[in-house]
């Protein structure tokens, strides 16, 4: 259950601490489907840089063959022992390249994976997204159940 | 202009020249200015759409920050589309803003442009009077489109009645453009595009 609550971003009141009304009242009207989600449909503008820890711990590899692959930021050929920086996506990139792309936002440049961020807010509205995708699929499996 | 800017603009502006789509004349780009910051792109209008025939010329902008940031791109040519601002080119397309990746090149850009020419989103509009009536009156919608095609894109299809009426208007002392813009935005309605260019 702790697991649950901490993947909605909930915990437990701190000292002297007030419960967050509003907050309740805003999730209990997109619960029930009285307020329009639309903020949990998409984000504005850019996502915001990929968290620090994130970026150091990408993964540094020697290319090893004369391949075809260039960076797809500068868009220069990788050389023979070349040091790159491997993206979980797997998609490779010179270092000065990515970081500073992961230094504006948090995701792949070639297929948007996105890296974790240092931005609560940004996170939170991860979470929601998450969380609509999941009320959409279980509305359509209870309809398909009734329905079908 | 930073180095990685020029460098890559050069390296694409290679790669777009070597494009089938270049070779097909479905796009074009050329330079402006010798720093390599100033682009014109060129787009044939999609087949089976109002845009067929008609030419597109796009004004490129390159930011210093590129590709960490994206080009700024305009229509130059006037066009009747739900995402283009019929006054002023703006296009609304969501990889020019929040979906930009340093991944994009002029080249896909120029495609993605063509292909919203093919597939409008009028619910994400960048001109609300055009995107009304592609949604509320669309044949109409698809009529205005060719004429403009026509008129300021080299498209192939003359509605004569509408520049009867453009004549019309000019003939009552109003700017051809103007006279236009005001039939378009009135349904091609003769006395409501009157009253408003004179009230
Ligand atoms: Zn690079
Ligand atoms: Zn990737």
């Amino acid at each position: 259950m702790a697991d649950y609550y901490h993947e909605l971003g909930w915990r437990e009141l701190g000292d002297g601490e007030q419960p967050n009304h509003l907050l309740h009242m805003a999730r209990f009207l997109i619960d029930y489907g009285l307020y329009e989600v639309t903020f949990a449909e998409q984000w504005p503008r850019l996502p915001p840089a990929a968290s620090i820890e994130a970026v150091e711990n990408l993964k540094e590899i020697i290319i090893e063959d004369d391949s075809e692959n260039n960076c797809p930021i500068c868009l220069k050929k990788f050389c023979i022992n070349e040091k790159a920086k491997e993206m979980p996506c797997q998609h490779l990139f010179h270092e000065k390249c990515i970081i500073t792309w992961l230094y504006k936002t948090n995701s792949c440049p070639f297929c948007r994976y996105e890296l974790p961020t240092d931005d609560k807010v940004y996170e939170t509205f991860k979470i929601e997204k998450k969380r609509a995708a999941k009320r959409r699929e279980n509305i359509e499996t209870l309809h398909n159940s009734m329905f079908s | 202009m930073a180095n990685i800017a020029a460098k890559r603009i050069k390296r694409e502006f290679k790669e777009v020249m070597k494009s089938e789509e270049v070779a097909g004349g479905d796009i074009k780009l050329e330079l402006v200015n010798d720093c390599w910051t100033e682009l014109q792109g060129e787009i044939s209008g999609p087949p089976d759409t109002p845009y067929e025939g008609g030419t597109f010329l796009l004004e490129i902008k390159v930011p210093e920050t590129y590709p960490f940031n994206p080009p700024k791109i305009r229509f130059m040519t006037k066009i009747w589309h739900p995402n283009v601002s019929s006054a002023t080119g703006a296009i609304c397309l969501d990889i020019l803003k929040d979906q930009w990746a340093a991944a994009l090149t002029l080249r896909t850009v120029l495609l993605s442009i063509q292909a919203l020419l093919s597939a409008a989103e009028p619910n994400d509009p960048q001109d609300a009077v055009v995107a009304k009536q592609y949604k509320e009156n669309h044949e109409l919608f698809e009529m205005t489109a060719k004429h403009w095609t026509n008129i300021y894109a080299g498209g192939p299809t003359c509605i004569c009645e509408f520049n009867q009426k453009v004549q019309r208007i000019q003939d009552m002392g109003i700017d051809e453009h103007q006279a236009r813009v005001a039939l378009s935005t009135y349904d091609w309605e003769l006395e409501r595009a009157t009253e408003q260019l004179f009230c």
